[in-house]
């Protein structure tokens, strides 16, 4: 676990323990809590209203509630798990308390499985197991919310002591759970005298509900001040309120065991903590499944950067292997000139020339991908946007000319000169200009013109564009051209648009693609003017 | 060495590389035709002399593999060197099941394409003698006149003169006649050697 001080790392609020809560869950928390307090006031008038001969409901309720416990004890435990903090120990310690003592509270209880009760307890058995669970809870969160605020600077526990820790609770809780039921069934005559018969209670009760709903209050109390209240912590408040709630009407409003009062402040608890179960289980299968999402897309990412990687490495690979082999061919060539008869030096001068132009250009070509990698232009000066284009353009009028191209210029007279890498920029120029003369191939002679033009865009910034009468980009296709590894070339890389595209935004700049009209694709590109104070380069040669 | 009665024809879209190329072909005597395209090598001409085409596989707009099928297509046969910059396997393969005299990585070693440029000629040369061989051959079978081919189909498919005379109603004489001259217009000194040319004529191009 790294260490950590006020600043929670970002994954740290992936667990409904830790995770602050959002304003949705708020308002649903408010909203159940709204619901419980309306039971409340509906419940209220029948409260006294005894219910004869309902007994036999109340082992469906115990199983009810001792399923609900023990899971969320086990949910609970689970995110200790995944984030050892002892205070969630505390908390599914009392769930499992609670949860455990459900068993001899019910086995016990005198009419539900025998008149005087199982398992041979006293009179008094029952309500002392009752008792122990209404005081014991509140207990247990109130331990929680002290360690909580206390246990800001955790220890670090590491992985393979968890399953220890949890069976070592589970353990601890189970045992004195089982020593206490021992304890309350054999010692009855030493026990608080709670009930008059097995319906009413003494006054002496009346100690257990006041007891609990202190516990409650300050529970709900430390809890609602907590530093860093957490979604858990939320649903636990209303889990807290719906227990005063419960001991209001189990013992404020009705009149004793089987009231009606009495029945409805067990259904309330028991649906007040399935709500709390069931909320916390979708937000931890929400959590999962964005996890798993982020995972995904993650994943994704990695793989797309490794294919970058690939695709950049071969094109690095093409891009100095070019130079390199004409270079070996021209001294080869040279040296054969040389060992002639009759040396021709006019030819091994030509073959050393070449030699020179080609390491320059292979000099130029890792500058360039250097550069690519640095984010940042290589040297800013200030570039004449439309001399790179020229340059280009002379460039590719060849090409143009054998397939029947018409090249037409719009070049913005007075353009101020943008600040730059006219090696990038030149190469964005020439990229944007071959993918659109590609793009022509593929249709009639009589479509192929290219529109390369130039001017200020509304921002001041210059624009420029570079049109096609293509077959356009399907709208499929669209999100991912400027993906690396995209082509839909046959012999393409698919790193050229990727490529003027980092190289744009890198400039400061924004480079997009638009229909053109009537037909085929127009990329645009901006960049923004440069400082005045930078001596523009005519000719910004490598 | 000169090689002035032959061509290279260098198909690529890098001007230094095929500045290089050139130089290190015309060292050796080779009569270089460079182009930037397969276009422009599709439509630029081609001098009727034994010639090898060094091609670089990747090209702007079609590739040089799409050349070498377009080649086949137009039943154009020139020996083709490869160069590329990748050492694609799966390309080679294709290249080299198409045909191709060699598959050389750039950068690749002078001797290696000097050897498979000289190998690519011999081969033209070669397949350029057997073709105009054969359209002599041919020539001749054409000079023959209808009964003289027949007489000397029979002939050389192993049937005596009384039989070829039998089979097409003539004078055992006149048959003898015509085969004298078919072996004279074939230039066949003997039957044997008349039965090889015959063979040969049977092999693609032979009209009955």
């Amino acid at each position: 676990m790294p260490t950590r001080k006020s600043h929670l790392p970002v994954d740290d609020h992936l667990l409904l323990s830790t995770l602050p809560p959002h304003r949705e869950h708020v308002r649903l928390a408010v909203a159940v809590l709204v619901t419980l307090v309306i039971g409340l006031l509906f419940a209220t008038p029948f409260a006294r209203i005894s219910v004869p001969g309902s007994e036999p409901f109340l082992p469906a309720y115990g199983a009810a509630m001792l399923i609900n416990e023990l899971l969320t004890a086990v949910l609970l435990l689970a995110f200790y798990w995944t984030e050892p903090s002892r205070s969630l120990l505390w908390l599914a310690g009392g769930y499992l308390f609670s949860g455990l003592l459900i068993v001899p509270w019910l086995l016990s209880f005198p009419g539900v499985f025998d008149p005087e009760g199982l398992l041979g307890g006293g009179l008094q058995a029952t309500a002392t197991f009752a008792a122990l669970r209404r005081i014991g809870f509140p207990l247990f969160v109130l331990v929680y919310a002290l360690d909580r605020e206390r246990s800001v600077e955790r220890a670090p526990n590491r992985h393979e002591t968890r399953p220890a820790v949890i069976v070592g609770t589970v353990g601890t809780v189970t045992l004195a759970v089982g020593a206490l039921t021992t304890l309350v069934l054999s010692g009855d005559q030493w026990l608080p005298r709670w009930m008059v018969d097995s319906q009413r209670t003494t006054a002496l009760w009346n100690i257990v509900p006041i007891t609990a709903a202190l516990f409650c209050a300050a529970a709900l109390f430390l809890v609602w001040k907590g530093r860093r209240r957490s979604v858990l912590d939320l649903w636990l408040l209303v889990v807290l309120v719906s227990l005063l709630i419960e001991i209001l009407l189990l013992a404020g409003i009705s009149s004793g065991r089987f009231s009606f009062g009495w029945w409805a402040g067990r259904l309330y608890g028991l649906l007040a903590a399935s709500v709390v179960l069931f909320i916390l289980l979708a937000e931890t299968t929400t959590l999962y499944a964005r996890l798993a999402r982020s995972t995904s897309a993650e994943r994704h990412v990695r793989e797309t950067r490794l294919a970058t990687m690939e695709a950049l490495s071969a094109s690095i690979a093409h891009e100095v292997n070019q130079p390199l082999a004409s270079m070996v061919t021209n001294a080869n060539a040279g040296l054969r000139w040389l060992d002639k008869e009759e040396p021709d030096l006019g030819e091994v001068r030509g073959a050393l020339l070449r030699i020179v132009g080609e390491g320059h250009r292979a000099g130029g070509v890792i500058e360039s991908i250097r550069a690519m990698f640095r984010k940042e232009p290589r040297a800013r000066v200030a570039v004449d946007i439309n001399s790179l284009i020229l340059e280009v353009v002379d460039h590719w009028r060849n090409k143009a000319l054998i397939d029947g191209i018409v090249l037409r210029l719009k070049l913005g007279e007075a353009l101020p000169p943008v600040s730059g890498d006219p090696i990038q920029l030149r190469q964005v120029i020439a990229n944007l200009v071959t993918n659109a003369a590609d793009a022509l191939l593929a249709v009639e002679g009589s479509r192929r013109l290219l529109e390369v033009s130039s001017g200020l865009d509304g921002g001041g910034a210059v624009l420029v564009s570079v049109a096609d009468r293509g077959e356009g980009v399907a709208p499929v296709l669209r999100d991912h051209l400027f993906e690396p590894f995209f082509t839909t070339k046959s012999d393409g890389m698919g790193m050229g648009l990727m490529f003027c595209r980092s190289v744009v935004e890198a400039h400061g700049g924004r480079l997009w693609m638009a229909d053109n009209a009537p037909c085929g694709a127009i990329f645009h590109f901006t960049l923004p003017a440069g400082p005045a104070d930078i001596r523009a380069e005519p000719d910004p040669k490598p | 060495m000169t090689e002035a009665n032959s061509h290279v024809f260098i198909v690529d879209d890098d001007p230094a590389i095929r500045e290089s190329l050139g130089s290190l072909l015309r060292s050796v005597g080779h009569c270089v035709l460079p182009f930037e395209s397969t276009e422009a090598f599709l439509e630029g001409e081609h001098p009727d002399l034994p010639s090898c085409l060094v091609l670089d596989v990747r090209l702007r707009g079609r590739s040089g593999l799409d050349l070498q099928r377009e080649l086949a297509r137009r039943g154009i046969e020139v020996p083709v060197v490869f160069i590329t910059g990748h050492g694609d396997v799966a390309m080679s393969v294709t290249a080299m099941k198409a045909g191709a005299i060699e598959f050389l990585t750039k950068p690749f070693r002078d001797q290696e394409l000097l050897d498979a440029v000289c190998r690519g000629i011999e081969i033209d040369r070669e397949r350029r003698r057997h073709a105009a061989d054969f359209a002599e051959l041919a020539a001749r079978f054409e000079a023959l006149t209808a009964r003289e081919r027949e007489v000397m189909q029979l002939v050389t498919s192993g049937l005596l003169n009384k039989q070829v005379a039998a089979q097409l109603g003539l004078s055992e004489m006149t048959v003898k006649v015509h085969r004298a001259n078919a072996m004279r217009k074939m230039e066949a000194a003997s039957l044997p050697e008349l039965v090889r040319l015959a063979d040969r004529l049977k092999s693609p191009g032979f009209k009955a």
